[in-house]
């Protein structure tokens, strides 16, 4: 963690089973002050915010990953056990308030009781107290507060009851001395010695930290090489059996607290049988659960592709205006040309994502927060796991056929780190809206549409074919890497269905928040960047050369009595050609020949790797069509359009079919990128990928340009 | 091999019965600590749509297994 201002704030950690309802109780308590925090080597988000106490006091609370014990088997479970095991962390928390359901307390109480063998101060907050005495538990708060020795508060994060009392309880916890217990679990003699001798080497105060350590000194990150050697001898030297101590100290625990909760808490006769498993009657069903949830995700894909036009129009027509307004009154200069078509278009490229990236989140959480998910990756494991990723990967790979920018985003609920990456990695295989225009114009001008068959023609089924070659080198890529990948988590299914309920809005509304702020600011400096790098390659040209390719095609309007807008358009399209960028496209050339495309296309692709649907603009400038905007115009134009030295056909069937598949393979997104480095935490990832999708595409189109030509 | 044990998949729909131990040791720990122990009352709820994981119910928790980890908790007659 950054440093706290002020440098001595206390610490608070909310700690407790997933499915707790931590999260809420902790949006309740710090709202929009809220960061994720900086644990490195995390998968998973872990919050943290400011907070502040009753007596004005100020304190930085952390949400840490939900998990069932301090024995954790999944790397976001592991930072709660090794925070909790190291007193010199930064997040080590001076008080620690554990959440826990009332309404399933005889299984949410075993980390409890390991937290107060460490000795740290604990508040026992019973969440969802109202959905208990709604259904027949009564809790007595008083006698678990006595028999546990800790405070006990009944609380609700749905109705917000007793946050309040909360505060003031844990402003009294802080003042109070760290306290001194007894153990709850009496270890066994020979945990014993090794506990006290991992103590004494460390020099750690608490004896079942130093247990702790001993269990896990293999991976807890704090722990120098010498000191992990050190605790390896004694552990070996004692016999220490580790995952058997770890079953054996649980089952010793449950012995222990169960008659607590059976004193201190009154259950109804017995189970109902609730709506959960009346819902999962149909949710989970063999064949009505899988088909509901591809029904489920037609509703999130028509809204991110469909209910998103009209904010991504207002924004795309905004900065439009703006940009011609601002070159009416602003003089004509190339720092007006930077402002408005490099800094404004990078500007307009991040914020027309917003609307995509605010509603899938908003479905996507919404599904998680009712207790949907789980029942997704149950459904969904086998499949998925063929191919490397997660249950919860389909819902990144649908999303991608809208834009892979949220899709990517979304894939960070995966808990293991290598199903997440793989699924970062191949989700920008599938065929995005951003494709769409690219394969309208290439199906339009190289594909008959004579039918085939009786309702398809050659056109809607190159259409398809291209969905299908994006889905099919997504799974591939997913069984390669998972091949190629290398980990040490050994992956358990092994999750809680949780019950059905209803969505806490403030979860969600802070979800949607959190996610566009992540993008705009981690992903938007890039996209920034890059469009302004594209700008200037398009805009300048080495020596004098724009100029005079300004003077060539005025002469050549001139001479052709071409109306003002036609000479506008020659002139882009000359000037392109001079440009940096229309320098690079002919240096490509060689290399994109083999494919069947000459140095106009290359240009298109340079330019296009902004975004794809650049392509069509930048063929329509090359064209000097630039002000048409004009499909059916620029096909005409390619129709005709010859190779320079041989004066042959460009656009035959075979370089738009090779095009169509290049496009469908190829990272030509930028934002992607971008995206991918942030949720990567790096440029290894994106860089791979980009140079993996890059050849693949080239391959591929080399093999279908040869098999047509 | 022989099988002295019954083991979860061998429950049918809506049939119950009491765990008796894990064979997977590191699945062990992760399983008492979500509240499934030895003598916790099993019951197999349904398979999923595709095979090879279970939806089962230990002492009311709703939990889903992968048919290797089901295969390895150990149940009575």
């Amino acid at each position: 963690m950054k440093e706290p201002s002020g440098g001595k704030l206390p610490n608070i950690a909310l700690v407790g089973n997933p499915n707790s309802g931590k999260s809420t109780i902790f949006n309740h308590l710090t709202g929009l002050r809220q960061k994720t925090g900086n644990f490195p080597g995390v998968t998973v988000d872990v919050k943290e915010g400011r907070m502040q106490l009753p007596g004005g006091r100020e304190a930085i609370l952390t949400d840490l990953p939900g998990t069932y014990s301090l024995y954790p088997t999944a790397s976001d479970e592991k930072i709660v056990a090794a925070v909790l095991t190291n007193p010199a962390d930064a997040h080590y928390p001076d008080i620690v308030v554990y959440v826990a359901d009332a309404t399933h307390l005889e299984k949410h109480l075993l980390l409890l009781t390991q937290l107060l063998d460490l000795n740290l101060p604990v508040l026992l907050a019973l969440n969802m107290s109202d959905t208990a005495a709604e259904i027949g538990i009564k809790v007595n708060a008083a006698k678990l507060a006595e028999r546990l020795g800790i405070p006990v508060l009944l609380v609700s994060g749905r109705t917000g009851e007793n946050i309040s009392k909360l505060l003031v309880e844990m402003d009294k916890l802080l003042a109070m001395p760290v306290p001194d217990r007894k153990n709850f679990y009496l270890l066994s003699d020979t945990e014993k010695l090794v506990a006290e001798a991992v103590r004494h080497n460390l020099g750690l105060s608490n004896t079942y930290q130093a247990l702790l350590v001993a269990h896990h000194h293999d991976w807890l990150p704090s722990l120098s090489v010498q000191h992990r050697s050190t605790i390896s001898a004694i552990v070996q030297d004692k016999n220490f059996a580790s995952l058997k101590n770890q079953v054996d100290e649980t089952l010793e625990r449950y012995d222990q607290f169960t008659p607590i909760v059976q004193d201190a808490v009154q259950q109804p006769p017995q189970f109902p049988s609730t709506p959960t498993d009346r819902i999962d009657e149909i949710v989970t069903h063999r064949w009505l659960g899988p088909f509901l949830f591809f029904a489920v995700m037609l509703l999130v894909f028509q809204a991110i592709y469909d209910w998103s036009a009209v904010p991504m129009d207002l924004i795309e027509s905004f900065f439009s205006e703006l940009n011609i307004g601002l070159k009416k009154y602003l003089p004509e200069h190339w720092t007006t040309d930077l402002l408005t078509d490099g800094v404004l278009a990078g500007l307009s490229g991040i914020l027309i994502f917003i609307p995509q990236i605010a509603i899938l989140f908003f479905l996507v959480t919404l599904l998680e927060e009712i207790g949907y998910m789980a029942r997704v990756v149950f459904m969904f494991d086998k499949t998925m796991r063929r191919f490397g990723m997660n249950g919860r990967s389909v819902v990144s790979l649908i999303s991608g056929g809208a834009c892979a920018v949220p899709a990517i985003m979304s894939s960070r609920t995966i808990g293991s780190w290598k199903e997440r990456l793989i699924t970062t990695m191949v989700t920008p295989f599938i065929s995005c809206s951003a494709r769409l225009p690219v394969y309208a114009v290439l199906i339009g001008l190289a594909v008959p549409a004579k039918r085939v068959f009786w309702i398809f023609s050659w056109q809607s089924l190159t259409f398809g074919s291209m969905y299908l070659l994006g889905v099919v080198a997504a799974l591939v890529s997913g069984y390669i890497l998972k091949k190629i990948l290398r980990t040490r988590e050994v992956s358990y299914l092994a999750i809680e269905l949780p019950v059905y309920r209803m969505p806490h809005w403030r979860n969600l509304w802070l979800t949607v928040w959190e996610k566009v702020l992540a993008f705009v600011i981690g992903a938007g400096k890039i996209i920034l960047v890059i469009s302004i790098i594209l700008w200037a390659l398009a805009s300048f040209g080495p020596g004098d050369t724009m100029e005079q390719a300004k003077t060539v095609a005025q002469a050549e309007a001139a001479a052709q009595q071409l109306g003002e807008v036609a000479t506008d358009d020659l002139i882009a399209a000359h000037q392109l050609e001079a440009s940096y960028a229309g320098h690079l496209g002919k240096v490509i050339e060689p290399a994109i020949r083999p494919l069947g495309y000459d140095w106009k296309i290359g240009i298109a692709i340079v330019a296009s790797f902004a975004a794809r649907e650049v392509f069509v603009g930048t063929m329509s400038t090359i064209y000097s069509i630039g002000s048409a905007e004009d499909d059916v115009l620029l096909r005409e134009k390619m129709r005709t359009a010859t190779f320079d030295e041989s004066g042959l056909p460009v656009y035959t069937l075979a370089t738009a079919l090779s095009l169509l598949v290049f496009y469908a393979l190829a990272m030509q997104c930028m934002s992607t990128v971008a995206v991918v480095k942030r949720e990567t935490g790096g440029w290894k990832w994106p860089i791979i990928q980009f140079a993996y999708m890059s050849v693949l595409a080239y391959l591929l189109a080399w093999i279908v340009y040869n098999l047509f030509v | 091999m022989q099988r002295r044990y019954r083991t979860i998949p061998d429950l049918k729909a809506h049939e119950s019965a009491r765990a008796l131990a894990f064979e997977d040791p590191i699945l062990a720990g992760k399983l008492t600590a979500m509240g499934l122990l030895p003598g916790t009352l099993i019951e197999m709820v349904r398979q999923a749509p595709f095979g090879s994981a279970y939806y089962i119910k230990a002492d009311g928790v709703r939990l889903a297994l992968r048919k290797e980890e089901a295969s390895s908790i150990l149940i009575d007659a």
